[in-house]
């Protein structure tokens, strides 16, 4: 696994919301096909640091490369960078004024001047993989929120990005309607994509991550195989919360 | 105050201001009051003034065409200055309106506050006095046309409330969809362009519609430093014949007219936009 160089490579990182550090002192590289599981209780930065990484937070401190560009610096081209890494948001933010089919070729067609036809060429194969094909000529308002999600994750692929970034994608979603974002989710893992995610799903960390990560007060507590991590946490805060949630 | 915040006032009446912390909004729109269809008494409020003025119209120049059918005659030239003067200002000051509310918006602090100053300024001095002093004020440096100076002034003013209602508009649209756009790759101005104006259009719209409105009874205004306008011609008609009344009767129906019309179509355009689906 850890053969190539890390695409997202965090080092020392700190980020403060007033006085109060979001993040402290955070280490973490993820490798290219791994799948990396964030878990933590509310306001423990985890979110934070997902969105640290494609810079809807700036950091305070500390360097952040996405292959190999330091995404906190003033002069790296943050556009370009972002177009790798597809982020998928807890509440969707899909553009509510398009079509499911123009939300996920608007990017395309006009980041990367892809001609019309050639953009909706590559988007049914993505609408097929998440399922919801049949739905392609509909606005967002006519979705349930799990179609939604699966239609946000599409919209990323559509960028092909290297990396995907989940930001609790099913904590906005009734219960019923989570088992439908995670297979799309598992399907990708399966795929080899790359993904960091922050989640609450321990079922999802345990059958699909290689690594997962505990963060607690902007710190990461402990990392490990979802192995160790679930049958064998080592830090009482871990095996705390794990007690709690499980 | 935010939309939400505002529809849920609206929703809920009995929110005191002891409860809210907030005083009361009342919203007085300058276009006419155009009924929902539940509203059975507005409704005909619309319709009594609308058929009423045609109808009054009709009725005075079939009675009397000397003088009601010869000011009717007349005054057609002013009505389509007062279009050309309503149309030239609102085009412009939807453009001066969004630079102006994007300003307002922007994290630059000279930027944001020539923009604050502009509007502060702008809605603090009457738009007659504006007319005078930019057309006889600064006549005095350099002379401009009565027509562009008309332009201009209108311009200048509704200029500082489009602007208020394009920040208004923008800041409505959830920071989710800005986060979502960069996100993908769109720069700011992408981001701008392709995603929230696109939405913030369709708050903007109504709001907008009322200052079409509000601007084309202002350009009466312009009547004062000879521009030919509706009310203009009426005077010219007025001084040299002496029928003062009934020029001035005609004069406002004719208005009258004109803005329940242009209601109408806001209203009208409101309920096609509403609903993505």
């Amino acid at each position: 696994m850890n053969e190539s160089q890390p695409i997202i490579s965090i080092r020392g990182v700190y980020k403060y919301f007033g006085r109060l550090a979001a993040l402290e002192d955070i280490d973490l590289d993820v490798y290219p096909r791994e799948r990396i599981v964030v878990i933590g209780p509310s306001g423990s930065g985890k979110s934070t640091l997902l969105r640290a990484v494609n810079q809807l937070e700036s950091i305070d401190r500390g360097t952040l490369l996405v292959n190999g560009s330091d995404v906190s610096q003033p002069k790296v081209d943050l556009n370009t960078i972002r177009m790798g890494l597809g982020m998928v948001f807890q509440n969707f933010n899909l553009f509510p004024h398009k079509t499911v089919l123009e939300n996920l070729t608007l990017a395309p067609i006009k980041l990367k001047k892809l001609s019309r036809e050639r953009a909706e060429a590559e988007a049914y194969p993505l609408l097929d993989k998440v399922g919801i094909r049949d739905k392609a000529q509909k606005y967002p308002s006519k979705l349930s929120g799990g179609e939604k999600q699966r239609v946000a994750i599409a919209r990323a692929l559509a960028m092909n990005p290297s990396t995907m970034l989940f930001d609790e994608p099913t904590s906005a979603l009734d219960p019923e309607m989570i088992g439908e974002v995670l297979d799309v989710m598992k399907d990708l893992a399966l795929e080899g994509m790359t993904m960091l995610v922050v989640s609450h799903e321990m079922g999802f960390a345990r059958e699909v991550a290689d690594r997962v990560v505990f963060m607690d007060e902007g710190r990461i507590v402990e990392r490990g195989t979802p192995e160790h991590f679930f049958q064998n946490p080592q830090h009482p805060r871990t095996q705390k919360f794990l007690s709690q949630i499980l | 105050m935010s939309q939400t915040e505002q529809r849920e006032q609206e929703s809920n009446p009995r929110n005191t201001e002891e409860e809210t912390g907030q005083s009361y909004r009342i919203q007085v729109t300058d276009s006419a009051a155009i009924p929902d269809k539940s509203d059975k008494g507005l409704f005909t409020a619309w319709r009594v003034s609308c058929f009423g003025a045609i109808g009054l119209i009709i009725l005075l120049c079939s009675i009397q065409p000397d003088p009601y059918l010869d000011i009717l005659l007349f005054v057609p030239d002013g009505v389509l200055v007062t279009f050309e003067v309503t149309m030239l200002s609102i085009v412009l000051s939807l453009i001066v309106g969004l630079i102006t509310g994007l300003g307002r918006l922007s994290g630059n602090a000279f930027i944001n506050l020539t923009a604050s100053t502009y509007v502060e300024v702008v809605r603090g001095i009457p738009l007659l006095v504006q007319l005078f002093y930019i057309y006889y004020a600064l006549g005095t440096f350099t002379q401009i046309p009565p027509f562009t100076a008309a332009i201009i002034a209108l311009t200048v003013c509704y200029g500082a409330y489009m602007g208020e209602i394009f920040r208004a508009g923008i800041d409505s649209i959830d920071p989710g969809q800005t986060e979502a756009a960069r996100s993908l790759g769109f720069s700011r101005w992408q981001t701008m362009y392709y995603v929230i104006i696109p939405q913030a259009m369709r708050t903007i719209l109504p709001p907008v519609g009322n200052e079409f409105i509000a601007l084309l009874k202002d350009t009466s205004l312009v009547s004062i430093i000879a521009v030919s306008d509706l009310l203009r011609r009426g005077r010219e008609f007025a001084t040299s014949t002496f029928d003062y009344f009934e020029t001035f009767t005609l004069v406002a129906l004719i208005y009258l007219l004109i803005t329940l019309f242009l209601s109408k179509i806001v209203n009208i355009m409101e309920n096609r936009v509403t609903p993505y689906e």
